[in-house]
């Protein structure tokens, strides 16, 4: 790990910054919504579906969090949150739509 | 991170345990003394007399209060005196006032029901906020404190993935071996109470979950988030008040029914809403020593009027049971003497996982320019604020309490000054830090640090009434334990300025070793 | 809480004498395999037990609380005592097996 900051490239900087943000924001971002289908597909009472998916939230994001710094680039970050997160995005939509008053 | 797991979370593990390292550790240690909060509120109010626990008669002592201080207040709180703190506090909402800061707080004698003089000063109420408020304005401290969470737990969590021989070094601990036995230390304490680290982390995030991760709430409950909160807890919704006015019946005949109610259940707290109308209600909050769950809102209300029982504690769903559960867990409410000296010790070594990290951080890279003699700007940066950030709550900390012995009782904003002199001290360790350099500034705020709490137990002698032989005398473990307490923290600290000042003398041969010596992290999980 | 502290303690100087290296350092000897198994499900069997004993005390919850509480307390005292007393890290070991079943019968 090179401690000259001098050393270290710009495109390396850049990656790394970019892994960051797609962590902090796209993984938030993640658990919201799978938050958001969780507690509207689980099989039980309104309120304890939210406080389940409340809870399960925090893995998804630590999990989402994980993958960004372990896959193999930054575009990879963002492309293992963005598919999932649209997917998730469609689903809630659906959901939403389904669950009008 | 093309590396290969282990490698990718090892860079993970340190870079997020360096940049959120300073103030996780400070989270960390004031959380830790915020398990004996309230024996440091009794240690802080020492004029607080204690006497035998009479919840009855307490409460009559705090409608008397409520009378004569604010007979107009419809709502107000009583928390109930009970073995670790004898205060009574009643607070209410000042007529007129809504929302945040619209409450006074009193601390009311449990037998007169006149206002109880003492000293002001938050006194283990600083620490409890302090650790979840940062001493910063709502909602940002507690956004601060809940990214910090975060990020502990997924650093953890990384931790685990990149300690390679999680279970082949399992009882592994080398003392005497320079970084090897920093990194065996940080290992032992994170993998040997791990199932405590993980819980405290995790369960911080669901206290603060409403407000942090509040999407499902919104759309499930259409945007009505207060429906949510009137579900999950069912006591706490109370009808608006009516028009009509109506005289509340007194306290007394109303906890008569309550312990009728609930048999065999203290109460810790009791809630009155709508005071003078004719939807008056009264909540009886059962103590937390009977379970594990933290179920505040989930006590027994009985009209204020009629006595008759409004609202019962439920048997509530698991789900929020497991929230609760996780809740309870984190502020050990339930827990008596040794459960809670357990999660003290539980804490420390929290502290000193982070603590470990962070002196590792730093020691790793000086080696590389231990032969150049300049060092970096950011390493200089890093070694200043391991130094203040740790070293330097071990001065605010003290001076804290120190401050509450030495002001005079009277004196206004007391209480304020108290917590201004914790960051005082803590800004002169930074200025410390930033003029001296190496071990011997280590040294030296460790020794003043030792002297600051050493000090406690002998100002606390001088200046009030319950000094360690009168507190110890009279059975009063709570006042003796803060100053005890900080005695052997004293006398831990001077054993490791001792050790350090060892170390010191054989530094040249201590840096040969080091060089030869099984290196660490990333270059471990690389094996 | 004390029967299962005990026996928490013991299971793990079982698994830890379970180990190669421990077991060398520790016994001055090599353990055969059978020694090896054998003290491995001896360890796991006790901190079961320990934690039986711990949920028929408290109940569940309050009993997986202690249990826990026990096993981490119980796995830093035996860590800890290891390289500056492992003499007496055993001793501990020994006594507590053999105090542990007079505590649940509530003789000491």
């Amino acid at each position: 790990m090179a401690s000259r900051t001098s050393g270290v490239p710009l495109a390396y900087r850049l990656a790394v910054t970019s892994r960051i943000l797609a962590a902090a924001l796209g993984g938030y971002a993640v658990a919201a919504l799978s938050s958001i289908f969780i507690a509207w597909t689980l099989p039980m009472a309104r309120p304890e579906a939210v406080v389940s998916s409340m809870m399960l939230a925090f893995v998804v994001y630590l999990v989402a969090v994980l993958w960004c710094f372990s896959c193999r680039s930054a575009w990879r970050a963002w492309a293992g949150l963005l598919l999932p997160g649209l997917v998730l995005a469609i689903a809630d939509g659906v959901l939403y739509w389904v669950n009008q008053p | 991170m093309k590396e290969g797991l282990r490698q990718s979370m090892a860079w993970l593990h340190t870079w997020a345990g360096l940049v959120f390292g300073w103030l996780l550790f400070a989270i960390w240690l004031t959380g830790t003394l915020a398990y004996f909060q309230d024996e440091i509120n009794h240690w802080a109010h020492p004029e607080v007399p204690v006497r035998a626990l009479d919840a009855r008669a307490s409460l009559a002592s705090a409608q008397t209060f409520m009378q004569a201080q604010a007979a107009d207040s419809q709502r107000w709180f009583i928390s109930l005196p009970d073995h670790r703190n004898p205060e009574m506090g009643v607070m209410y909402q000042v007529p007129g006032k809504t929302g945040r800061g619209s409450f006074s707080r009193n601390l009311v004698d449990p037998q007169s029901g006149a206002k109880q003089e003492t000293r002001e000063s938050r006194g283990g109420e600083f620490f409890y906020r302090f650790h979840f408020e940062l001493q910063m304005g709502y909602p940002w401290g507690r956004w601060l404190a809940s990214a910090a969470a975060f990020v502990m737990f997924f650093t953890l969590v990384s931790g685990i993935i990149t300690h390679k021989k999680i279970f082949k070094e399992f009882f592994t601990f080398r003392p005497g071996k320079a970084q090897r036995s920093w990194l065996d230390g940080h290992n032992a304490i994170g993998v040997l109470i791990l199932p405590f680290h993980l819980l405290i982390s995790y369960s911080s995030l669901v206290i603060f979950m409403s407000m942090i991760m509040p999407a499902s709430i919104l759309t499930s409950y259409h945007g009505k988030v207060t429906d949510f909160y009137a579900d999950v807890f069912p006591s706490a919704a109370v009808a608006s008040a009516a028009a009509t006015p109506a005289p509340m019946l007194p306290l007394t005949q109303l906890y008569d029914t309550a312990v009728q109610k609930l048999p065999g259940a203290g109460f810790s707290r009791v809630g009155v809403e709508h005071a003078g109308n004719s939807n008056a209600t009264v909540e009886f909050t059962p103590d937390d020593s009977g379970s594990i769950a933290y179920r505040a809102a989930d006590g027994l209300v009985l009209s204020a009027v009629t006595g008759e029982v409004l609202s019962r504690p439920q048997d509530t769903p698991v789900p929020i049971i497991i929230g609760a559960g996780f809740y309870g867990l984190h502020m050990a409410h339930f827990a008596g003497p040794v459960l809670r000296w357990l999660y003290f010790l539980g804490g420390i070594g929290g502290t000193v996982l982070i603590g470990t990290g962070l002196v590792m951080w730093l020691n790793k890279r000086q080696l590389k320019h231990a032969k150049a003699g300049v060092m970096p700007f950011e390493l200089r940066l890093v070694e200043v604020l391991n130094l203040a950030s740790m070293a330097g709550l071990l001065w605010a900390i003290p001076s804290f309490l120190l401050t509450n012995r030495l002001l005079p009782m009277a004196m206004e904003g007391r209480s304020d000054w108290e917590v201004r002199m914790f960051f005082i001290a803590w800004g002169l360790s930074l200025l410390h830090a930033l003029c001296r350099r190496g071990k011997r500034a280590w040294v030296e705020q460790l020794l003043v640090a030792a002297g600051l709490m050493g000090a406690l137990p002998f100002v606390s002698a001088l200046t009030t009434d319950h000094g360690l032989w009168q507190s110890i005398g009279s059975g009063d473990w709570a006042i003796a334990g803060v100053d005890l307490t900080a005695f052997a923290g004293a006398l831990f600290l001077g054993w490791t300025v001792r050790k350090l000042l060892k170390k010191k003398a054989a530094a040249p041969s201590r840096k040969a070793a080091t060089r030869e010596s099984v290196p660490v992290l990333e270059s471990e999980a690389s094996r | 809480m004390m029967p299962a502290v005990l026996l928490s303690y013991v299971g793990f100087t079982a698994l830890c004498l379970a180990m190669e290296k421990h077991h060398g350092e520790l016994l001055r000897r090599k353990p055969s395999p059978l020694h090896k198994r054998g003290l491995a499900v001896a360890g796991w069997l006790l901190l079961a037990l320990s934690l039986a004993l711990a949920v028929q005390q408290a109940g569940w919850a309050f009993g997986l609380v202690n249990w826990t509480a026990g096993l981490m307390g119980s796995a830093v005292l035996l860590v800890w005592l290891l390289p500056y007393q492992p003499r007496l890290a055993l001793g501990i070991a020994g006594a507590s097996l053999l105090i542990a079943p007079l505590t649940v019968f509530g003789v000491v």
